[in-house]
């Protein structure tokens, strides 16, 4: 076939191109392949086929099964590395100078302002975005394993749950660059928590933060953690967790619609064959195939997948650059290790649990149960274990794989559901309705108007 | 090519994605124009004009136009106010409205602005260049602009409304006992005096321990007062205002007695304590800190005696700096040349000369000091022979009498 191709298309007089099994000539590819050479030729070359599947199964497109929020935690995750790449130019890691770096950016950077707008509020979202990631697979079941041999969904779920607590700390560490008062305490706070750890905890504060205090050491820890370690892990991860979700069979609500379905014959075609090449070539045998990826199950990832995920890269991206324009970053006075604002809050995503560290930090006479052990050590150890064995747990047949409360789920679904509002009611309180001395305000009450210098 | 079923998505996805394109380029338009519509072009603008108008267009065009800032790496203060303050420096704006207006020259004299920018005597947030984070006060910013603005809020006492401003001149000026044009502050110091508020507070390392050291008073934290007795504004001044009127009101169990101060009193001392802050200022920024190092009394003492005592022209010349001239008492610190008592005898041994030959062309280490660090005329030659020679007679007098002591 491709020699008489080349026959046609060589015109008399012009040296056809050279060409050799492999090669892709052209800088791009064609997205309207009028050959199936042209179409292997696609195939091959294209970097995001090598990512996505070829073929879409129908339900994975839909949007209110997977809201895509994992797609979008990942284009926050991008664009944080985008934005973070001009900070990085512009910000000074030192306790002398980064407070002044960072008001310079507010101040007299071009865009300054808007870049370290994007940067925190894609930062915070991403937050909620991976939480609400997580919830949803939980909820759907999406960690079990369907029909298809040899799948892992259960470690692409552990993977998952240790990128939740990267991301933790990648915001944590971002947390305290800016040197002012709100970051110092934040991180005093956060810190002081893990040092609660029996026998090991105040070593592992000082690992943590390079000395007793935080100081300069403790800035540059943080500093070369949240721009090289952290996002490099979470890159790594990253790329593997989606290399694995193709790999355990696509969503777990697709993987599940093939169930039952009926295997159709493939018409024989010159697209089956154990090389790829041999495709661009046309040397195939065309062989009859059994197929389930009928034509009426499936669409062309390129365009109708390549579509929805530019609608919810860009989509993300449109939503932080508006709020980024609109909300702008706070910066308080430079940290100062003498001064305590009132109340000293740590990272929001950590306030549930410092509203419990409060909440069971109980006296009965002399004896003081310590607080900060049960709701800083204790608790967030038993929910992250639990999360991470809980795959194995579930004993649900794999037909509730990829459903929305499945019935068979209910209790563990509510379970876990009851837990989901807890945290978020204790953040609630924790970010909005604590004022000075950790003391409870409504919305309407005023806090006491506090003091200024002059 | 492999058919499939017509995919019913394009129809609805396009749109949408055609929406989030419009979204994107919308937000890149107001990030675009609020990063470039900044008030300070504006006020560079009308400058511009002013100045046209007054000393014509060719003078106007050498207005440097942009972010504008002065560096003082001395004392870490980027100030930007001088990008829509630009008239500062220009005579003939003395009459023209903020922030075109010409700042007094007497204050800069000796306070060049390139030394000591604007912050570190205005106040204010010298890296801000939108006009309220400027001049505050706002949040997060405990140094808002002492200004006449601030002064009316305080209802300061007396003509100069901006007199807030000289918590800042003290921050350098606190050893001062007086300081020009600092008549708040002056008066507060008279204050702390004549009151003998040092019979029971410690300021500066002197005073009583009954009450708190007040040496750095300044830096306590607004937080750190117990503002619940005092009425209206809660900030740090305030109260030091309302407790130096009357202490019992604010705290009713303390001993401090009431001086019965008036407003104009407790202003000047609550700006005075306030002013007394831990600031990092470099030592030649403080007015009268003594830039050598001490001497003992014992060796200023030995100073004065060899400077009026037989020896003193070789001290007066500089000659003590390297010689000792044991016999007429003086002492050389360094002792690096050969003690002068005996330099009538020593240059002949040494260099085969008289001594006055040596003086009048000197030969080695000497020629070079005698010609560019102690330069002589040929009359202060003579003069130095001839004491030279008492020296030598005294070395001899002494000689021949043993000292009686023994």
């Amino acid at each position: 076939m491709s020699g008489t191709e080349r026959a046609v298309s060589a015109k008399p007089g012009t040296p056809a191109p050279p060409s050799a099994p492999g090669v892709h000539p052209k800088p791009f590819w064609s997205f309207r392949p009028r050959s199936d050479r042209e179409a292997g030729d696609a195939v091959v070359s294209n970097f995001l086929l090598h990512w996505f599947p070829a073929k879409t199964y129908k339900p994975s497109l839909d949007w209110n099964y997977s809201f895509w929020l994992g797609t979008a935690s990942a284009a926050l995750f991008f664009l944080l590395v985008l934005s973070g790449l001009p900070l990085l130019l512009l910000y000074v890691p030192s306790v002398e100078r980064a407070y002044g770096s960072v008001k310079d950016i507010e101040f007299v950077v071009t865009f300054g302002s808007w870049i370290r707008a994007v940067h925190r509020i894609a930062a915070h979202l991403m937050v909620a975005a991976v939480f609400l990631h997580l919830v949803r697979v939980f909820l759907t079941g999406a960690y079990k394993n369907g029909t298809g041999r040899g799948q892992r969904r259960e470690w692409n779920w552990v993977l998952g749950v240790v990128m939740i607590v990267l991301t933790l700390f990648l915001s944590f560490t971002g947390y305290l660059l800016p040197w002012d008062q709100l970051a110092y305490w934040a991180v005093t706070v956060g810190t002081n928590i893990a040092s609660s750890v029996p026998f090991v905890g105040p070593e592992m504060r000082e690992l943590l933060i390079g000395g007793r205090t935080i100081d300069q050491a403790t800035l540059l820890r943080f500093y070369v953690l949240h721009v090289i370690f952290l996002p490099a892990g979470l890159g790594a991860l990253l790329a593997y967790h989606m290399w694995r979700i193709r790999k355990d069979g696509g969503l777990a609500k697709a993987d599940r619609w093939t169930l039952g379905s009926e295997k159709t014959e493939a018409p024989p075609a010159k697209t089956k064959t154990w090389s790829l090449l041999g495709v661009a070539r046309g040397q195939a045998p065309a062989i009859r195939a059994v197929t389930l990826e009928a034509a009426d199950r499936t669409v062309n990832s390129v365009n109708d997948l390549v579509r929805r995920i530019s609608i919810v890269v860009l989509g993300t991206f449109a939503v932080v650059s508006i709020l980024a324009c609109f909300i702008p970053s706070p910066l308080e006075e430079p940290a100062n290790p003498m001064i305590t604002p009132n109340p000293a809050k740590a990272p929001w995503y950590f306030l549930w649990l410092q509203e419990i560290v409060t909440d069971t930090t109980l006296k009965i006479g002399s004896f003081t149960i310590n607080g900060a052990f049960l709701g800083g050590v204790i608790l967030p150890t038993i929910l992250l274990g639990l999360l991470t064995v809980w795959p194995w747990l579930d004993r649900s047949p794999a037909g509730a794989a990829g459903i929305w409360f499945h019935a068979s789920r209910k209790r563990q679904n509510l379970v876990f559901l009851l837990v989901v509002l807890l945290v978020l009611a204790f953040t609630i309180v924790g970010t909005f309705l604590r004022g000075p001395y950790w003391n409870f305000y409504w919305p309407w009450q005023a806090w006491p108007e506090l003091p200024t210098r002059i | 090519m492999e058919q499939r079923t017509s995919s019913p998505y394009p129809g609805k996805d396009r749109p949408v994605l055609a929406v989030i394109g419009v979204l994107l380029v919308v937000s890149t338009v107001v990030f675009a124009v609020t990063d470039h519509r900044k008030d300070w072009r504006w006020y560079q603008a009308e400058f511009r004009k002013m100045v046209a108008e007054k000393f014509g267009a060719e003078k106007a065009a050498t207005l440097p136009a942009g972010m504008k800032q002065i560096w003082v790496k001395d004392l870490g203060r980027a100030d930007r106010c001088i990008t829509c303050h630009q008239g500062i420096l220009w005579k003939g704006f003395e009459t023209a409205e903020h922030p075109w207006k010409t700042h007094p020259v007497e204050p800069l004299r000796t306070h060049p602005v390139e030394d000591y920018g604007c912050t570190a005597c205005h106040g204010g947030q010298g890296w801000a260049v939108e006009s309220e984070k400027a001049h505050g006060p706002v949040h997060f910013w405990e140094e808002p602009v002492l200004g006449k603005a601030m002064g009316e809020a305080y209802s300061i006492q007396g003509d100069d409304k901006g007199a807030l401003m000289q918590m800042n001149c003290n921050v350098c000026h606190r050893y001062d006992r007086e300081t020009k044009g600092a008549d708040l502050i002056n008066l507060g110091k008279k204050l702390v005096n004549t009151k003998g508020c040092r019979a029971c507070h410690v300021v500066n390392g002197r005073g009583g321990t009954i009450g708190p050291d007040l040496t750095y008073v300044g830096d306590k934290a607004a937080e750190q007062y117990d503002m619940s007795r005092l009425g209206g504004q809660k900030t740090a001044f305030a109260w030091h205002v309302a407790h130096l009127k009357n202490p019992k009101e604010l705290v009713p169990d303390t001993v401090m007695p009431s001086f019965g101060f008036g407003t104009k009193e407790s202003q000047a001392l609550a700006a005075l304590v306030l002013s007394w802050r831990r600031a990092p200022v470099p030592a030649t920024y403080r007015p009268g800190v003594p830039r050598t190092d001490p001497q003992t009394t014992e060796e200023i003492a030995e100073e004065e005696r060899m400077k009026h005592g037989p020896g003193a022209w070789f001290v007066s010349t500089g000659c003590f700096v390297c010689h000792s001239v044991s016999s007429l008492g003086v002492k050389s610190a360094a002792q690096v040349g050969p003690d002068l008592s005996t330099a009538v005898e020593d240059t002949q041994k040494r260099f085969g000369k008289t001594v006055d030959d040596f003086i009048r062309n000197p030969t080695g280490t000497m020629s070079v000091v005698l010609s560019r660090q102690i330069i002589l005329t040929d009359a202060e030659k003579e003069v130095a022979i001839q004491k030279l020679r008492e020296a030598f007679a005294e070395h001899q007098k002494q000689k021949a009498e043993p000292p009686s002591a023994h």
